[in-house]
């Protein structure tokens, strides 16, 4: 491959820049912006829905030397419209073949602390790869992503050296138009603490802070609700969910609509 | 008893229509109620990653859409039946779009599991679940897809599950066996 030009950063969050997979993405492209690549933003889910936003993420795809895919991990692999764009982009390959070679990475966070919970969603990326003539270029999986709080990696902070020292050695590895190195997967995809810390600190602070969150919605009496269960006889209490009225029901759905347009 | 079937194929795939009716025929047949869901045609809007149903309305997705009808349906079923296309070893969008939405039916409680950080349990019964995959001739995403099934297993944590491919090029004919063989698998026939 020779040297690449220029580089997309594909964000399959549907937080978009307010994601770990945008933090974590814009400080790999920013060390490539360093070595003289020029950079491209694509965020997946505002693609994938209309006609042009696909028309513009194939586009953008075909012209780039280096993809970086920057996913969150819903249910052991990705969300749905990082998936749509996968089967998107693989159908385009199979109708307009690519006229260069191209190099494909990613990189994945998830909220568990065990990097392993990632390794099939790595593979599902690299058959992609594979299936839609990309050049593999590795995948770093990055666990504990709550502790990064979506904000811009900072290469002196404790937590996210390992992190960033990886990022840097896998930017000199691209920029090259080269796979990145095991050492620098191995060393980005390294947790800044022990494994059992983090467990230890997961099951202790992660459980407090949901109650916290759950706390400024008021909804901390509610957290084991089992709305959709059957009652004793047998019938379905999600229609007017416990201790509440049809119009109380009414209101909270309202409300629900408020806080999602709000999001 | 219930099955619920997410279908989550595209528009014209008759493989998995053909698995769809026959897991249908051979349930109804056992006096199951069986309602299939072909999630192309459903409005469920993509998760968001708020975790505003673990936090604001704990056990329900804060988008009204037809994603709460459906995990709704799920978590209320004895039989859970996901159908879909194997994609790079994995899940279609189709089906995707409504497993992303289930999440609210776990709790945000983390906790040891198999020597793994997990999710909690919401509730005190989960249907049996049924995996199947079809996969295109020349594809050999079978391990991927099985791994990942086993590993969705271990979040949910059904009473009883299977997982099977199914290849596309094979005879049709060979459908109701091999559908069979599957529900025999997760004990709802004998």
């Amino acid at each position: 491959m020779s040297q690449p030009r220029n580089v997309l950063l594909l964000i399959g969050s549907p937080r978009g820049e307010r994601s770990n997979s945008h933090a974590i993405g814009k400080f790999l492209v920013n060390k490539l912006e360093e070595k003289g690549l020029v950079s491209e933003e694509a965020f997946v889910t505002r693609s994938v829905n209309t006609r042009e936003g696909t028309e513009r993420l194939l586009k953008s795809v075909e012209n780039a030397d280096v993809i970086i895919l920057a996913t969150p991990l819903y249910v052991d692999s990705f969300p749905s419209p990082t998936i749509k764009a996968l089967e998107l982009i693989h159908e385009h390959r199979k109708a307009v073949l690519p006229t260069k070679s191209q190099l494909l990475v990613t990189i994945i966070n998830s909220g568990f602390p065990e990097k392993e919970h990632m390794d099939i969603a790595v593979k599902i990326i690299r058959n992609f790869a594979q299936a839609s003539n990309f050049k593999w270029g590795g995948g770093i999986r990055v666990g504990w992503g709550m502790a990064l709080n979506s904000e811009p990696l900072n290469e002196k902070k404790g937590m996210t050296r390992k992190l960033t020292a990886g990022l840097s050695l896998a930017s000199v590895n691209l920029s090259e138009g080269q796979p990145m190195s095991e050492e620098a997967e191995k060393l980005a995809s390294t947790l800044f603490v022990p494994l059992f810390v983090a467990k230890t600190m997961t099951r202790l602070f992660g459980n407090r802070n949901w109650n916290n969150l759950a706390k400024e919605n008021n909804a901390n009496g509610k957290m084991y609700d089992r709305p959709y269960e059957f009652n004793l006889q047998g019938e379905d209490t999600q229609s007017v969910p416990r201790g509440k009225s049809e119009t109380q029901n009414k209101a909270s759905l309202q409300e629900n609509k408020e806080y999602w347009r709000k999001i | 008893m219930k099955a619920v079937i997410f279908n989550g194929a595209k528009e014209g795939d008759l493989t998995i229509k053909a698995i769809e009716k026959d897991v249908a025929s051979q349930l109804t047949k056992e006096k199951w109620e069986v309602e299939p869901i072909e999630l192309r045609n459903m409005h469920i809007s993509n998760c968001v990653g708020c975790f505003g149903c673990w936090v604001k309305t704990p056990g329900t997705c804060v988008i009204d859409d037809e994603g709460q009808e459906t995990t709704r349906k799920a978590i209320q079923s004895d039989l859970l039946v996901w159908l879909t296309p194997v994609t790079f070893g994995g899940y279609s969008s189709e089906l995707k779009k409504a497993l992303d939405r289930i999440i609210p039916i776990l709790l945000p409680y983390f906790q040891s599991y198999h020597g793994q950080i997990h999710h909690k349990l919401r509730y005190k019964k989960y249907p049996k679940i049924l995996v199947i995959g079809v996969q295109e001739p020349g594809d050999d995403y079978e391990e991927t897809f099985m791994s990942l099934v086993g590993r969705n297993m271990l979040n949910f944590r059904p009473p009883v599950y299977a997982a099977s491919v199914f290849q596309r090029d094979k005879n049709p004919e060979s459908i109701p066996a091999f559908v069979e063989e599957q529900l025999k698998k997760v004990e709802v026939i004998s």
